[in-house]
């Protein structure tokens, strides 16, 4: 199977995951900040906006208190009473020149008798004395002169705003009464102030509001539209438009007959709103820093609590696959859920490799189990007819031999023999010729059989040969594993009498070998040696395995060597050990699968063996060379 | 199927799948003509020279042979059915491609509880145990393995009939 590619690895996964968990934080606090928090600061903007032009609205209604003031000082007063009933005529030089105008802040003043005569009046517009007529609202009969003209009550006051033909006006009407402020009313005094830039400006100062005005109706910088709903909607409403810099709030200012006559914009810079979004993009860009280092923290603790971890498991487990070497462990100590996966894999592995190894054991056995009970039945098929055609020869020659052909003859030459008899005697014989002549035949016959078969013996051999020519399964395997396995054949119950000492360094070396082939090889030594000791009167026996590096044609071999303090041998054995059907045994003993077995699967495995030993009595060493892994 | 059939003498069913066996097994069980000879012979031996007739005690054994276990239920079925069974019946175990030589001798056991059932095979990868149980009683069973005299077979199969008989 290939190796699956992994396009994003899990700490890249990990990154980006967190990377849009931040990013999406930081959209939803964009979302929430600019729906709440954004809205509050434009309320709050709104609110001073309305505030900033109720104060307008106040400050225009304290300038109309103020004149009205005024015009209540100088309207109850009994020279201005003498004078609108002809008893004061010097009233006017008196009183009313150009500086007492222009300190009471006066653009208008105009004095009414009872028969609604206008007795004096005089307009200021620019430094330019006007007649009133000029202002186009002091006609007879008009309905704004007949509100301004008629008071009832001693105490009765009209003012407001009023449009005139120079622009509009604030302007008071009091009664005249006495100074005493007795009546009976005697005229009107209208005073007025135009509301001009000047008047605007100053207002402004007072109130800290930038403002100025538009007319109600008419040519204005205004959209139409707004212009004309303000007016509409009447003084009481406001109208709020919200620019880049300004909120404008609008709202109408009627006049004395409560016609829209003006419409007062108060415009409040953006101060809070811009502090809001200041706010909000500070809000935004702390939980933007606060999100990334937290996602980044979080990454480094994932990565190096779970990720290399697991990165560590993936490496080995490919390793694993790639090598087949189930012996290699993972050992890791974590106490978590990684901790308890690794050993868990450790435990698969070790029992994998386990089952595997008993596995090809079992496969290894079962297939020669197999092959060998194929190959006896076939043989023993073949020797069945080759064994009944020798018995069947050897029953004939046997009862040939039975015969009594030489007593037959011997009597045929005695001429006291009876005729009779002579007759019975040559009958015999040559029944016996018969029986001989068939009996001949019948061997001929099952020589022939039992060649054929034999032939058939020595045709399934080498058809068998065809099958042990083919290569084992080579493997890397560590040689500790593969020595201490093959050193389960020594017999438990002479443990004391014969020591096993095995090299601690064996497991540094790994060969290239056929697992169960060299285990059998091993044990075969191991085993060998056992007997060697046994041959000897010695209690204290050992057998060593040790292990070397040798370089042999520029390649790696592990020398693998089985050393034994037993019986030893002659140089003339040592030339023959490996030859085929060579033993030293006893024939009661069993044989093992021999030393030209053992050189014949090292030679399969590319390695080879050699034997030593210094004569009877002094051990032996068996080396085993094998390439390295 | 290659079949002989005598009409005297110890009746033996006999199913191998091997004609060179099956060969030598009519040679040692069934090779009338030449023990006819051979009674002459010691006959006139005996007369003669006044011998033991060596002969004269030979079982006689009328042999049929089969090749295949589905033919050997057949000819044991056929058999009884004549009111003529088989005394011992000789199966080899592996008879490919047909039943094997066990499920042969199971079948003709429930057919004839009475024969003496032979298996001699090749293979010695079927315990004993277990023929005794699918083909019991173990008294009525024999094992031998190849190869083997088949003369001394026969010395056995008419030493196990003569016993039956007892």
């Amino acid at each position: 199977m290939a190796a699956r590619t992994v396009s994003l690895s899990l700490q890249q996964k990990m990154f980006v995951t967190l990377l849009a968990i931040t990013a999406v934080l930081v959209l939803l606090s964009w979302f929430i900040l600019h729906r709440t928090v954004a809205p509050a600061f434009e309320e709050l903007e709104l609110s001073a906006a309305h505030t900033n032009l109720v104060r307008v609205q106040r400050a225009i209604h304290e300038d109309l208190d103020q004149l009205s003031s005024v015009v209540g000082d100088w309207a109850p007063w009994d020279d201005a009473y003498a004078f609108v009933q002809g008893r004061y005529p010097g009233f006017v030089k008196s009183n009313l020149d150009r500086p007492t105008l222009a300190n009471l802040d006066l653009d208008l003043l105009v004095i009414y008798d009872l028969g609604r005569n206008m007795l004096w009046g005089q307009v200021i517009r620019d430094g330019v004395l006007s007649d009133p007529g000029a202002l186009g609202v002091f006609e007879p009969g008009t309905p704004v002169l007949d509100r301004l003209l008629s008071h009832d009550t001693l105490d009765s006051r009209v003012e407001g705003l009023l449009g005139t033909a120079l622009g509009p006006m604030l302007i008071s009407s009091q009664p005249i009464i006495t100074s005493s402020k007795e009546g009976p009313i005697a005229g009107t005094m209208i005073m007025a102030q135009f509301f001009d830039e000047e008047r605007l400006q100053a207002i402004s100062a007072r109130t800290e509001v930038a403002v100025d005005w538009f007319a109600a109706g008419g040519a204005s910088p205004l959209e139409p539209a707004l212009q004309a709903g303000i007016a509409a909607a009447g003084p009481e409403s406001v109208r709020y438009v919200a620019g880049e810099e300004t909120v404008d709030a609008y709202s109408a200012l009627n006049d004395l007959a409560g016609e829209p006559l003006m419409i007062l914009r108060a415009s409040t810079p953006t101060d809070t709103s811009a502090l809001g979004a200041r706010a909000v993009k500070g809000a935004l860009l702390s939980l933007s820093v606060a999100g990334v280092v937290v996602a980044l923290v979080m990454w480094w603790l994932l990565r190096r609590i779970i990720a290399r971890p697991l990165q560590h498991l993936a490496n080995h487990i490919t390793g694993i696959r790639r090598s087949g070497d189930l012996t290699v462990r993972l050992n890791d100590s974590r106490r978590d859920e990684i901790g308890a996966l690794a050993g868990e894999f450790d435990g698969l592995a070790r029992d994998l490799h386990d089952a595997r190894r008993q596995l090809l054991e079992q496969s290894f056995k079962a297939g020669k189990a197999d092959t060998a009970a194929e190959v006896l039945h076939n043989i023993r098929n073949a020797m069945t007819p080759l064994i009944n055609g020798l018995d069947r020869v050897s029953r004939s020659f046997r009862s040939a031999g039975s015969l009594r052909v030489r007593q037959a003859i011997d009597e045929l030459g005695n001429p006291e023999c009876p005729p009779e008899r002579r007759t019975k005697l040559l009958e015999y014989l040559a029944s016996a010729f018969g029986h001989l002549q068939a009996a001949s035949e019948d061997a001929q016959e099952n020589v022939d059989v039992a060649s054929r078969q034999a032939h058939q013996v020595e045709a399934i051999l080498t058809d068998q040969e065809r099958f042990a020519n083919v290569a084992p399964v080579m493997e890397n395997l560590h040689l500790d594993e593969v020595v201490e396995e093959a050193a389960l054949v020594l017999p438990e119950r002479d443990e004391g009498r014969v020591r096993l000492n095995l090299q601690r360094e064996l497991g540094r070396y790994r060969v290239r070998a056929h697992r169960v082939g060299l285990s059998q090889v091993l044990g075969n030594l191991i085993l060998n040696a056992y007997e060697a000791i046994q041959r000897t009167d010695s209690t204290n026996g050992s057998i060593e395995v040790l292990a070397d590096l040798e370089q042999q044609d520029d390649r790696a071999m592990v020398r693998v060597t089985v050393r034994d303090s037993g019986c030893g041998f002659t140089n003339d054995i040592c030339q023959r050990i490996f030859q085929r059907g060579f033993t030293s045994k006893q024939p009661s003993e069993f044989a093992g699968l021999g030393l030209h077995w053992c050189a014949n699967s090292l030679a399969a495995m590319g390695g080879r063996i050699r034997a030593e030993s210094t004569g009877p009595g002094s051990g032996a060493s068996f080396h085993v060379l094998l390439p390295a892994a | 199927m290659n079949m002989t059939e005598h009409e005297q003498g110890i009746r033996i069913l006999i199913a191998d799948d091997d004609d060179t066996i099956l060969d030598c097994y009519r040679k040692a069980f069934g090779d009338q003509e030449q023990t006819d000879y051979m009674k002459a012979l010691d006959s006139l031996e005996a007369e003669l020279f006044e011998a033991v007739e060596a002969s004269a005690a030979a079982p006689r054994f009328s042999v049929t042979a089969c090749s295949q276990g589905r033919e050997a239920i057949d000819l044991a079925a056929r058999a009884a059915d004549e009111g003529r069974p088989f005394d011992v019946v000789i199966l080899d175990v592996r008879m490919p491609p047909g039943i094997d030589g066990v499920e042969a001798g199971t079948q003709i056991r429930k057919l004839d509880p009475k024969v003496e059932i032979v298996f001699v095979t090749g293979f010695s990868d079927i315990p004993r145990d277990e023929l005794e149980r699918r083909v019991p009683p173990p008294l009525k069973l024999h094992y031998f393995n190849k190869p083997l005299s088949f003369m001394r077979l026969a010395e056995d199969v008419a030493g196990m009939v003569r016993q039956t008989a007892a």
